[in-house]
């Protein structure tokens, strides 16, 4: 996991992204009990190309250049199957812009705030994003104030009332 | 409604103790506390069909050696 951090700053780095921030259930698993997942979910902020498309294949090019295949929707990067997705709103956008930084072991991560895990859970509504942001609820340090303002930033004060106890 | 049993009350909340306890942990050791639940979980998975890769941790390989 280190070494696969290390590869994630480098990419970030070297420009290949913008930015990067642990999302998912690992980004969950910083704030709750330890999650089961397969993957390490990673929002990236992609370099602007010349037809502004949000494409992965420069970054997927990159991973090759440095002996990281993909596996199916992920890259195996230092034995830890990694899944990148494009910041493709204004939510994850900020969710990436506001993350925070956080040492493990010799590295530092980037980590999504719970407050932004919430949101992005709201507005993709699937039952695992209920159950999830039912945990960060009671189990993570939530800044409510800073919540409301997310929520309210991205419409989704209608669909945070019926998904509160 | 029918009420819990306080014994069966008094399972519950451990059990939630627990997971408070657990949330508390740092992130490596979280992280750490994952590829156990991988590997447990693994042989289910892959029993439905599914391939899953238990991570692979460097000081884990470490251990190993």
């Amino acid at each position: 996991m280190k070494r696969t951090l290390q590869v994630l700053n480098e990419l970030e780095r070297d420009g290949v992204v913008e930015r990067y921030a642990i999302g998912g259930a690992m980004a969950a698993t910083f704030y709750v009990e330890p999650l089961l997942t397969f993957d390490l979910g990673v929002f990236v902020i992609l370099p602007q190309n010349a037809a502004n498309l949000l494409s992965l294949a420069p970054l997927y090019e990159a991973l090759r250049g440095r002996g990281y295949a993909e596996e199916g929707e992920c890259v195996l990067i230092e034995g830890v199957p990694v899944q990148f997705l494009p910041a493709y709103n204004a939510l994850l956008e900020e969710a990436l812009r506001e993350a925070r930084e956080t040492p493990y072991e010799e590295v530092f991560a980037r980590v999504v705030r719970a407050e932004h895990l919430i949101a992005i859970c709201l507005q993709t509504g699937r039952d695992k994003d209920r159950e999830r942001v039912r945990i960060l609820r009671e189990q993570a340090d939530l800044d409510m104030n800073y919540l409301a303002g997310v929520l309210q930033r991205h419409g989704l004060e209608g669909k945070w009332k019926p998904w509160r106890p | 409604m029918e009420t819990l049993k306080p014994e069966v009350a008094m399972l519950f909340a451990a059990k939630e103790a627990r997971r408070r306890k657990l949330a508390r942990l740092a992130f490596p050791e979280k992280v750490r506390a994952v590829v156990r639940l991988q590997e447990m979980a693994a042989p289910v998975f892959r029993a439905r069909g599914k391939i899953v890769r238990v991570w692979a941790l460097e000081d884990e390989v470490m251990n190993r050696r």
